[in-house]
């Protein structure tokens, strides 16, 4: 009796044990497997990851290479049963698409990288820049501290100083060092660059007029002001006619206006500037008076005033009275079928000095005033300062012109994101 | 008489087998139950962290390069863009964390909801957290940025440091003669996940 009644004492005790075991050991079980899991997609991850970098280093190498590019089985070591493959593939708009799938135990992850084959870069990082220079020539006393670079010949006669670097499709005359040609490069030359084409229209910057901008259809008179003296309240008064009456009015810092004027005809400009503004003409831009920045960036690098002068034909300082007694512009000037020049250089009095704080792009070089000697005889003597705001690419007045660069630069990073199941 | 010895002493040794199995029966009780909470806490942490790692290594996937990618920083909450649908139109996406005491149907004081919200749209929680708290650093001297980030400094930010912990909801309740000064009076299983310095390679651009 007793003995019966250990013996079913001792299997109970023995029943319990177990089923109390088994579920501990079901426990520890699920707890190795959900760090497991955990281990296994942070492997296949890694895995991914450095397949992407170990691709992207191929293809840095050799640029050109589309389609299958590198793959991989791991046989010991910590990835031991994972591998991965990379391929990269042409996409529209210059871009490409690296794409790299790894494999760790059944499970699988995706990185994406994707590059841009060309490179936006804002004509207006340059303090000087022609298709042509049209014989005109660099010459003692000239002194540039931004960026040069011409399509054309870039002829030289005398000390110039340039205090960066100077670039040139084509070559120097005379050769630097030789004959006549004794400039300074402080950051050196090179010449036989690749030429930085001009745009074939200005449609980026009048789509923009268009789409969040002032588009106008005739002739128009701009007036900038710099409002209270406080930071972004500058305003453009437009005018049909010189001292018309005011047919329209922009505050330059309204979130509804995205900084591009327009005119199908020319536009005639003067003023102070107070935000950042891109004026732009299907023909010409005059510039009637002076046009500085409220806050000078010469003096106070954080000056948030910026103005872009974009025309397709010239951009002129005009002859007046204004200006015929010194003129001062704060601006990135852009001509792109025309020149940067003093209307009637020629035969205008002597006009003071054109001083500059920004940069000239122009299709020709052009003239602001004609010199006997050292002694000028018409026009302007020249003061040109580069804003140094300007010397990043990135940086440019709303919609200012820009050229492309070939590159491969990675534009975006794509991984799988693993949604959890109640998500 | 000796069959009264035997069966006082059959009862001692029961008392005692019985005193043993219930013993035992509670401590393997509790710590089955400890392990079975301790694997919910896990699984509620990895799925967590997977989503919350995913996003932001993603973090400025289709924003234009120069364009701002952090929104607003602070240790308990973020604002981002990232293309989450890759249509080629970044969302806004903010992750924070509520307050404790937020889950009043929770027993664990601690716990409280990690929130996550696309383009201001619905609020959807998460999961459920002890802990979440973010860091930020930048690229060059990965300086720790004091938070709240600074919005002028925000393009600073390259790497972020998250970490997150879960408890178990549920209690264990423990003797009061168990639990010491400065202690819970209760024990909450609990895993710590931390993803030390991730760096969204969009941010490096």
């Amino acid at each position: 009796m007793l003995g019966k009644g250990t013996l079913i004492l001792v299997l109970g005790f023995g029943i319990i044990c177990g089923i109390m075991g088994a579920r501990m050991s079901k426990l520890q079980t699920e707890a190795v497997e959900n760090m497991s899991y955990y281990h296994n997609v942070t492997n296949s991850h890694t895995i991914a990851s450095a397949g992407a970098n170990s691709a992207m280093s191929i293809i840095y190498q050799d640029p050109t290479k589309r389609g299958a590019i590198t793959s991989q089985s791991f046989s010991a070591g910590e990835f031991k049963g994972g591998s991965f493959s990379s391929r990269i593939d042409s996409l529209p708009s210059t871009k490409l698409r690296l794409r790299t799938v790894s494999d760790y135990h059944h499970y699988s992850d995706t990185v994406e990288v994707y590059f841009n084959t060309q490179r936006i870069n804002s004509f207006s990082m340059f303090a000087w820049l022609t298709n042509f220079e049209g014989g005109v020539f660099w010459i003692t006393g000239d002194t540039v501290w931004g960026r040069v670079h011409s399509n054309g010949v870039l002829n030289v006669n005398g000390r110039p100083t340039f205090y960066e670097k100077v670039t040139t499709a084509k070559l120097f005359a005379p050769k630097p060092g030789v004959g006549t040609n004794k400039a300074i490069f402080k950051k050196g030359y090179e010449t036989g660059v690749a030429r930085l084409e001009f745009p074939t229209d200005l449609s980026e910057l009048s789509n923009a007029a268009l789409a969040g901008g002032r588009r106008y259809t005739t002739n128009v008179y701009l007036s900038l002001s710099a409002g209270s003296g406080a930071d972004d309240d500058g305003k453009v008064y437009v005018r049909t006619s010189s001292g018309g009456p005011v047919v329209d009015s922009i505050s330059v810092a309204d979130p509804g206006f995205n900084g591009a004027i327009w005119s199908t005809q020319s536009v005639y400009v003067e003023g102070k500037v107070d935000g950042r503004i891109t004026i732009g003409a299907a023909n010409d831009i005059h510039v009637t008076n002076d046009i500085t920045y409220e806050v000078n960036p010469l003096n106070d690098v954080t000056s948030n005033d910026m103005l872009g002068l974009v025309a397709n034909a010239k951009v002129f300082v005009d002859d007046n009275a204004a200006n015929n007694a010194n003129c001062e512009i704060h601006a990135s000037i852009f001509s792109r079928a025309g020149s940067f020049t003093a209307q009637n250089y020629l035969t205008r009095p002597v006009s003071g000095t054109l001083k500059i704080v920004g940069g000239i792009v122009q299709d020709t070089r052009g003239a602001v005033g004609t010199f006997a000697g050292s002694t000028i005889v018409s026009g302007f003597s020249k003061r040109y300062y580069y804003d140094p705001r300007l010397a990043d690419a990135q940086v440019r007045p709303p919609f200012f012109p820009g050229f492309y660069t070939q590159t491969l630069t990675i534009s975006n990073w794509w991984e799988n994101v693993r949604i959890p199941e109640y998500f | 008489m000796a069959m009264m010895l035997d069966i006082l002493i059959s009862m001692t040794i029961g008392s005692i087998l019985l005193l043993s199995i219930m013993i035992a029966g509670h401590v393997i009780n509790e710590n089955s139950q400890l392990m079975n909470d301790q694997v919910v806490v896990q699984k509620m942490l990895i799925s967590n962290a997977q989503l919350v790692e995913g996003e932001f290594r993603n973090m400025g996937m289709g924003v234009p390069e120069g364009d701002a990618t952090v929104l607003a920083a602070t240790d308990t909450s973020i604002t981002f863009l990232s293309d989450l649908d890759r249509d080629g139109t970044p969302e806004q996406l903010k992750y924070w964390v509520g307050s404790p005491g937020e889950l009043s149907s929770s027993q664990n004081d601690q716990d409280r909801l990690l929130h996550r919200q696309v383009d201001g749209g619905m609020v959807a929680s998460i999961g459920v957290v002890t802990r979440f708290s973010l860091k930020y650093f930048s690229q060059g001297q990965m300086d720790t940025l004091l938070s709240p980030v600074d919005s002028a400094d925000l393009e600073m930010i390259k790497v972020v440091e998250i970490t997150m912990e879960v408890q178990n909801p549920a209690a264990l309740y423990r003797d009061k003669r168990d639990v010491k000064d400065g202690e819970r009076d209760a024990l909450y299983s609990s895993s710590l996940w931390r993803q030390t310095r991730l760096a969204s390679q969009n941010l490096k651009r």
